[in-house]
């Protein structure tokens, strides 16, 4: 790919998820009974795009590194468990945070030890973890949902805040200083700069001397961390921990990362259009309530946006090779 | 009004010859399990099978507690209680009640989460002669022949009940509206039938139905729940149809700061069920009897087995819990009975 090309797709990268949701917004206005978007619709949408929104940004991470993590959706249900396991011994709120946090990065961990250590493809890995977490979730839970007080993670979650100078929930903020913070690590460190650098190429990469086991391990873990983050947000949300909780959110956060501009094949990918494309899968889910289509209509819509970001992706670097 | 529960006598041809044959080897197993005087067991052990809608709701322990009741009082029954952990994982129950069918189970007591593609295995089952009981929702098969009895709440009747009750908190006029559970759930399409049809007796309350399904969890409920309210803002009065959509419903409530402003009524009960009950944030809720069910569910299946003839239909029943009548002692069993201790958990 020339300089030229890069360039102009980068643009694109940048671009094409805002156009995507401004297509989508016009149409919602475009159809006839278009019921009005209200502050309270706005708030609802962005808090329901918090949990695809931050484990997305930790799966852009990957993808851009040329990996993917599927078993996210089971690491934010464990998490959720454990964060609501602490809150029921009444740990302070510090505990709990650490433990939600630390049940993902030990997912993260193990993620990436599999991969580097065994040498298997990531796609394998997690597909294999994705059920593993999923049984620890359950074993600890005794396959039942904890009910816990979440204290501040409650309020923090609420579309509406307590103290209304926040203007949309604190979860909302927090997904937008996680995608910030990622994208400062992406362009800033050395580990970013190197995980683009192994998306990118590997074989350079290794050439170059980048030490490519251990950026692998780094990036799952920062993936894992994000995914705890989403368990103890999604905990503070249900005010209990449930083990059957995010069943298929790996494929919500992939769709995101897609539809914000991520390269399945590696190395591009843009932290703020996988918020974007968290933002625009939410706000379909309330424009068909508003309009009083059913689930199935909805679930229709969705898949042909990602086949659209997919298929965006795919002309995208046919034209560039 | 459509009953789905008839009442009728019923006896199995295959079902004497197995009794007849247990009875001899009769006192082989005695003493192997705990049993009343008045009861006897007969012949081996069986092995029953118990095979809720999912495992992780609160709902499914009471089936489990009532179905561990019958273990110990019907004697020389051994129950494995298995399930699929999310409520709409059809195909991993049809595969677990294949599994169940191949490992010669003597009998299988089985909530079916769908009307439709439990029936083949089931009818399998059967001709396998091993005898099934349907419990908690309905199966699009016959009782008596595909399947040995019908052992459930009478859903149209609950949700009637609730929507009386609404109708009735919100004084018979404004603007009501249903969340829903999930597509082909037979049990919680009945409640929203009978709701709808309770409704619609009041001529001042307009019912919005925008058909929103709440989805398989707490979770799926809650953005539901909070995409409906903020598309109704200007609702007076809300039902949901179980205890995911109600807690769902209950969360999204509080955080719109409109619990204790809307009527709300739901459906199964739980801890935050009754609390909000009493905090005025809820304005009833209907309970089923599930330790009941379970425990009719599984008699029901001991009783075929041992040729005893068992009613195609059999009601469990359903109560209207509200702030009047929350601190009775009969609610207080029916709403906190000691699982730990019918489980035998610590």
């Amino acid at each position: 790919m020339s300089a030229p090309d890069q360039s102009r797709s980068r643009g694109w990268t940048a671009l094409g998820p805002v156009v995507g949701l401004s297509l989508v917004v016009a149409f919602f206005f475009a159809v006839p009974p278009h019921p009005g978007v209200s502050w309270l619709d706005v708030r609802t949408v962005l808090v329901h795009s918090v949990q695809v929104g931050v484990v997305g940004v930790g799966m852009t991470l990957v993808i851009i590194g040329g990996g993917i993590d599927l078993s996210v959706g089971s690491a934010v249900a464990l998490a959720g468990v454990v964060s609501a396991l602490a809150a029921r011994a009444e740990w302070p709120a510090i505990g709990v945070l650490a433990a939600g946090l630390s049940a993902g990065a030990f997912c993260g961990l193990y993620n990436g030890l599999l991969v580097t250590a065994l040498r298997l493809p990531p796609f394998i890995v997690t597909l294999g973890t994705l059920g593993f977490y999923r049984g620890l979730a359950k074993w600890i839970s005794h396959s039942r949902v904890i009910d816990a007080a979440p204290g501040w993670l409650g309020d923090i979650t609420r579309p509406i805040p307590a103290d209304p100078r926040w203007l949309v929930a604190p979860a909302v903020w927090i997904m937008l200083a996680t995608a910030l913070a990622m994208a400062g690590v992406l362009h800033r460190t050395v580990l970013g700069r190197q995980v683009v650098a192994i998306g990118s190429n590997e074989t350079a990469a290794r050439y170059a001397g980048v030490p490519i086991a251990r950026r692998r391990v780094q990036m799952y873990v920062l993936c894992g961390v994000l995914a705890g983050l989403a368990g103890l947000l999604q905990f503070g949300r249900l005010r209990s921990g449930d083990p059957v909780v995010a069943v298929g959110l790996e494929l919500d956060a992939v769709a995101a990362a897609v539809i914000g501009g991520a390269s399945l094949s590696g190395g591009v990918g843009s932290l703020w259009g996988t918020v974007v494309g968290a933002v625009m899968m939410a706000y379909l889910r309330n424009r068909c309530t508003a309009l009083g289509w059913e689930n199935y209509v909805q679930e229709m819509i969705v898949g042909h946006i990602i086949l659209i970001a997919v298929g965006a992706d795919f002309l995208r670097r046919r034209r560039g090779s | 009004m459509r009953r789905t529960i008839r009442r009728a006598g019923f006896t199995s041809g295959f079902s004497g010859k197995l009794a007849a044959g247990l009875l001899t080897g009769a006192a082989m197993l005695a003493g192997l399990a705990p049993r009343p005087s008045d009861s006897p067991a007969s012949g081996p052990t069986l092995r029953i099978a118990v095979v809720p809608k999912g495992t992780s709701h609160e709902y499914w322990k009471s089936v489990h507690a009532g179905a561990m009741k019958a273990q110990k009082e019907l004697g020389g029954v051994e129950i494995t209680f298995r399930g699929p952990e999310r409520e709409d994982d059809r195909e991993q129950q049809v595969s677990l009640v294949q599994n169940l069918i191949s490992a010669k189970y003597d009998a299988i007591v089985l909530a079916p989460l769908d009307d439709t593609a439990l029936v083949e295995p089931v009818k399998d089952a059967t001709a396998a002669h091993i005898p099934v009981v349907i419990i908690d929702s309905g199966l699009k098969a016959e009782a008596g022949k595909d399947f040995v009895s019908f052992v459930a709440t009478d859903n149209y009747k609950g949700g009637k009940l609730a929507g009386d009750q609404l109708a009735k908190a919100m004084g018979g006029k404004g603007k009501a509206i249903l969340l829903r559970y999930l597509e082909g759930s037979a049990s919680t399409l009945e409640r929203e039938r009978g709701f709808i049809d309770a409704i619609k007796q009041h001529k001042d309350i307009e019912l919005i139905d925008p058909r929103r399904f709440g989805g398989p969890t707490r979770a799926t409920a809650q953005e539901a729940a909070e995409n409906l309210l903020s598309r109704y803002s200007d609702i007076t009065g809300v039902f949901a149809c179980n205890e995911p959509t109600t807690f769902g419903m209950l969360l999204a409530l509080r955080d719109r700061g409109m619990a204790g402003k809307v009527k709300f009524v739901g459906f199964d009960s739980g801890e935050a069920f009754i609390e909000a009950l009493g905090q005025g944030q809820m304005d009833g809720f209907v309970v089923q009897s599930p330790v009941r069910m379970g425990y009719l569910g599984v008699k029901a299946a001991v009783d075929h087995i041992r040729g005893k003839s068992v009613e195609k239909g059999i009601e469990t029943g359903v109560t209207l819990v509200t702030k009047e009548n929350v601190t009775k002692p009969e609610i207080k069993e029916l709403l906190s009975p000691n699982l730990k201790e019918m489980l035998g958990e610590k």
